[in-house]
């Protein structure tokens, strides 16, 4: 391991340290046997020295997070020797209100960190941490960077904005800011309101990018259906399940919530039964010890609609609840306005089309018996309460929003809405949290253009032949609706999207067109290497902030400033308030966009920051107080790290439109299964979707899939692309310790393997018409025949041939998106054969997997 | 090889080994590790806690979590064995060592390794039939997991047991664990310890202190 990049000297209590020191090892002598004269030398804390441990007070104990883009927060406890973090640990129950080591109950369980939490140390001091602002020299995408000053890089940021701004007006810089570089309440990288659109939205030049990756057609189902994305209960509800229905569900790999795996856990205890729908027998269905459902990737919709066909025909649907709280779910709950047109009921018995959607026609498109899919819905009818959770993966498909709005009607069919035990997921955003602390108003998310994300490659090349639908423009009321973005430059905050988004050949073909690529984050990422400017952005680690869990969980984390940033890193908000001071001073008519962008802040919070960043937290600190009813003081919220909130009764979704009848907020105050805004729509050119989406949740064939005789005969193999357990998206890559316990590879099904004569650890090729991959294979019966699994975010390695030999999915994407907006993250045919090349598991070689060696064969 | 052993020659070097074994310490309490087999996800986060407290670089793994799976598609079944070092009641490692670096403690049974006098000749390493003693590439020495004596010096539990996002993995009076008597989150409410596992050595070699909840498939 390299040494950290700086010596610190720590001069604390030295008699006391030796003193210490002498004992550990005078132990170990006493032991042998045999008495040493003891000459230890006192030596620098060093990050990750293995002995001797220090103790606790030799050290200066500090609670933080984690931070990074995942749904969940966990508690992380910073051991420091001086400015050096020489261990982390994680919550034991001492931390909060009435704290005690070992507490650890089911209201206010300990918000332990996962594994990528835990390797946050070696991210922090990775040899990929950009410590100091750097400009190409070489080619774009060549890698070749020198060191500049801030200076330097920040005016020649300004000018190019400036420039790019005037040459081709106000949709040229496209914002691709994601979540990667902090999800914290004041220092906030982030896809729609994070800092980079706010800064460039006052600046007055910014192209939105709207659909978001993870979820898109799970929100628009969400919303369309239930009219918020607020459609989770919270992770401790789940508990009290008596079924629960994974659908593409794997909560052993990926976090909503600081404990939904734990808590799973104590439902099985109290007998809960599992089911896992999934190509894949996960690691979630070992542990809950599931039935296992393999499913034909992207066919979700049609199994759904099997179920629901037993449901209706054998009168099993909760129809009072029906009647009460649902529209369109058959002919009487249709709207007056829309009578006689296809209710949900209708198409699923077949009355306008002929074609009844039994669980025999959904086995000949799913892949699954007819007589489990009876099963399955026969039990979700009576077992109540019962949970269907339709994760967001089946979602991240060709037509994936009729997936989540086909589970979102078996979910209302069976009234397991608003109960204790049931669930409405989808989005499954739960406890609603104060997130804000920092500038926040009407500038958070101004632009002049707004289209779906990973089109913007398919905008460059074409421009300006491009249709609006293409493109999936977002309607405005003014001269600018329907008008084609002319994108010229990039700005990347917190965001690998190079990497993550579709096709990224193509990308590669797009982005030598532009004239500016600007990236700001704490790590050197395979995006940053086709920037034209890194701006090194300091870590969570560095940075006075306060962390919250995105999708369920009720608790604040207090981050101060653990260690003083590394290098010459700052904090996003220092960056772009410096850049809008300078943008001002460039530009006349930018008058007063520093202190608009940032008004708390003066000239100097470049070089200091920590008083402005205080006053927005106390600021934040005091809406917490008002709304969320906490008395506990910012002084003790800072002294403790922790607020856990307790409630009198877990928190379920829509529990007071069921029980109170509140109305739904949706355009009819119901749960919309036909939908009053998709049946209005009368050009679909003219909506941000550009395609027709039907007014009811239906089953359409997909891009391309295993249904396609056609398709199937050159690509037998339908590649899906979860998110590992080792990374987050393409986060923690390059982290030895993480790299060595999995590795990047291809899942294939044994008697698949067995005809290509591939075995375990053969380095493979993956290809389609779009791109080729190398990675090895991992052969095993846990996976559906004709289905491959490789794992999302690896770090692009290209070889002189365009061909990636990290094994990144996303060179076999395809780059159009369903007319919801969901990414096609999923929906690929491919094909495999062993190979010769080299697979490169990372850039370095410092780790190679080993995971091999800890598999075994029962 | 052609020769034939002699196994008059052979009973008299077994007989010499045995005369070389030492008395292993009896501790005042013996504390172990107990895992959950089917409960655990799988996910590390124990591995990764431990190779942060104790400042490893990539190789050595104290703690390691085995993925077990068989059947055939689709009736599969998978579980995980997750093991550091069994703190053994006869360590096969101790004895190996040429310099004294290894000795199991009185009050808790504990087998500790003094790093600083290893010269990394990896007998250790050899004689474990659990791979728990992990050779340092870097520092060309063996290391092994210590129970992290100063956490429980100061009244708490190892990194990876406090790691565990399942709570399935604990650590208490073996004996207790293996009767069921010490309470601990990694047992659910009708789950019984077993010693031992498939693939898993002889207990009887070396009296691992380790207890675990198996999987169907993976009793013995």
């Amino acid at each position: 391991m390299k040494p950290i990049p700086f010596a610190i000297h720590d001069i604390l209590n030295p008699a006391r340290r030796s003193f210490l020191k002498t004992t550990a090892a005078g132990a170990a002598l006493a032991g042998a046997g045999g008495l040493i004269e003891l000459t230890m030398q006192d030596k620098e804390a060093q990050a990750f020295a293995y002995e001797p441990h220090y103790t606790d007070d030799q050290l200066t104990t500090v609670v933080t997070s984690c931070d990074h883009n995942c749904g969940s927060r966990h508690m992380l406890v910073a051991h420091k020797k001086g400015d050096v973090i020489v261990r982390l640990s994680t919550d034991d129950g001492r931390y909060q209100e009435n704290g005690a080591f070992g507490k650890d109950t089911v209201a206010e369980p300990q918000l332990r960190a996962c594994l990528r939490g835990r390797s946050y140390r070696s991210r922090l001091y990775s040899p990929e941490r950009l410590l100091y602002p750097m400009m190409r020299v070489g080619e774009r995408g060549s890698g070749k960077f020198k060191r500049v000053s801030w200076d330097e890089a920040l005016d020649h940021v300004a000018k190019k904005m400036i420039e790019l701004k005037g040459k081709y007006g106000p949709t040229a810089i496209l914002d691709q800011a994601y979540a990667g570089t902090s999800y914290g309440v004041l220092h906030k990288s982030d896809q729609i309101e994070g800092l980079l659109a706010r800064f460039l939205g006052l600046f007055g030049c910014r192209t939105n990018s709207w659909s978001v990756p993870s979820y898109q057609g799970t929100t628009f189902s969400s919303r369309m259906t239930f009219g918020t994305i607020e459609d989770g209960n919270e992770d401790d509800a789940f508990a009290d399940t008596k079924l629960m229905i994974m659908w593409g569900w794997n909560p052993a790999y990926t976090f909503h919530g600081g404990n939904t795996f734990y808590y799973l856990r104590l439902a099985k205890q109290k007998g809960c039964k599992f089911v896992v729908v999934d190509p894949q027998y996960t690691d979630s269905a070992a542990a809950y010890d599931a039935w296992w459902i393999p499913i034909r990737p992207n066919t979700d919709a049609a199994m759904l609609a099997g179920m629901a066909h037993y449901i209706f025909a054998n009168n099993l649907q909760d129809q009072k609840f029906i009647d009460k709280f649902v529209q369109g779910m058959d002919a009487g709950t249709m709207p007056d306005w829309a009578k006689g047109q296809e209710s949900f009921k209708d198409y699923i018995l077949g009355t306008n089309d002929k074609t009844p959607k039994t669980p025999e026609w959904a086995e000949k498109i799913c892949g699954v018996p007819a007589a489990d899919i009876r099963k399955l819905a026969d039990m979700y009818a009576r077992t109540k309460p019962a949970a269907l959770k339709a994760s967001w993966s089946p979602g991240r498909n060709a037509y994936g929003e009729q997936y989540n709005r086909m589970a979102a009607a078996v979910q209302a069919m069976t009234g397991n809405i608003g109960i204790l035990g049931g669930c409405a997921e989808g989005v499954g955003k739960g406890w609603h949290a104060e997130s804000v602390a920092y500038p926040y108003d009407e500038n958070a998310n101004l632009w002049w253009a707004s289209i779906k994300s990973d089109r913007w490659a398919h905008c460059v090349l074409n421009y300006p032949n491009v249709k609006r639908e293409e493109i999936g423009c977002w309607p405005r009321d003014d001269e600018l609706d329907g008008k084609i973005p002319n994108i010229k430059g990039i700005f990347w905050h917190g965001s690998d999207w190079f990497n993550q988004l579709t096709n990224i050949n193509k990308e590669i073909e797009a982005i030598k067109k532009l004239e500016l690529v600007v990236c700001s984050d704490s790590t050197i990422t395979p995006s940053g290497l086709w920037a034209d400017v890194l701006l090194p952005i300091a870590t969570h680690f560095e940075r006075h902030d306060v962390a919250l869990p995105w999708y369920k969980g009720h608790y604040y984390i207090h981050r101060p400033k653990v260690i003083e940033p590394m290098g010459e890193s700052k904090t996003d908000l220092q960056v772009y308030t410096e850049l809008a001071w300078r943008l001002e001073a460039l530009d006349p008519s930018l008058k007063g966009l520093g202190k608009r962008y940032n008004p708390r802040a003066e000239r100097n919070y470049f070089d200091n920051p920590d008083a402005v960043d205080e006053a927005y937290l106390v600021a934040w600190w005091k809406k917490v107080q008002d709304h969320q009813g906490v008395k506990m003081g910012w002084e003790e919220f800072k002294r403790r790290g922790v607020y856990k909130f307790t409630f009198d009764k877990p928190l379920v979704a829509f529990r007071d439109q069921i029980e109170e009848g509140v109305p739904f907020e949706t355009p009819s105050g119901k749960i919309e299964i036909f939908s009053t805004t998709l049946a209005q729509v009368k050009d679909w050119t003219k909506t941000q979707y550009g395609y027709p989406i039907p007014a009811i949740p239906k089953w359409i064939e997909p891009f391309e899939w295993l249904g396609d005789v056609a398709k199937v005969k050159d690509h037998p193999f339908h590649l899906i692309t979860p998110h590992p357990r080792w990374r987050t998206h393409s986060i923690f890559h390059n982290i030895p310790w993480l790299r060595e316990t999995y590795q990047q590879e291809v899942t294939l099904n044994a008697a698949d393997a067995k005809k290509l004569g591939i075995v375990t650890g053969d380095i493979v090729e993956v290809w389609n018409d779009r791109g080729t991959v190398v990675v090895p294979a991992y052969v095993t019966e846990r996976c559906m025949p004709g289905v491959a699994v490789l794992f999302e975010g690896s770090w692009m390695d290209l070889d002189k041939k365009g061909v990636d030999r990290s094994g990144n999915p996303d060179f076999l994407t395809k780059d159009e998106p369903s007319p919801a907006g969901a990414f096609a993250y999923n929906t690929i045919l491919a094909n495999i054969r062993k190979s010769t090349l080299e697979h490169r598991p990372g850039w370095d070689s410092v780790a190679t997997s080993r995971s091999y060696i800890f598999r075994r064969d029962s | 090889m052609t020769k034939k052993l002699d196994m008059k020659e052979v009973k008299v070097a077994l007989q010499r080994k045995v005369a070389q074994t030492y008395e292993p310490v009896k501790p005042a309490k013996q504390l172990g590790f107990i895992h959950h087999n089917v409960d655990c996800i799988g996910c590390r986060a124990c591995e990764i806690a431990c190779k942060d407290k104790n400042g490893l670089p990539p190789g050595p793994r104290f703690r390691r979590v085995m993925y077990v799976e068989g059947g055939q598609y689709p009736d599969v079944f998978a579980y995980k064995v997750n093991m550091s070092c069994n703190h053994c009641a006869e360590p096969a490692c101790l004895p190996t060592c040429p310099t004294g670096a290894i000795w199991k403690r009185e009050a808790d049974g504990i087998v500790d390794i003094d790093s600083t006098l290893c010269i990394g000749c990896r007998r250790c390493e050899a004689a474990c039939p659990y791979g728990a003693p992990q050779w340092n590439p870097k520092e060309q020495i063996v290391q092994k997991c210590n129970m992290c004596v100063d956490e429980i010096e100061a009244g708490r539990k190892p990194y990876c047991v406090m790691a565990c996002m399942m709570r399935v993995l604990d650590i208490g009076p073996i004996q207790g664990l293996w009767d069921g008597s010490h309470k601990t989150t990694a047992i659910g409410p009708n789950d019984k310890p077993v010693r031992q596992v498939k693939n898993f050595a002889d207990p009887e070699l070396t009296r691992p202190s380790i207890a675990f909840v198996p999987h169907s498939k993976g009793k013995v």
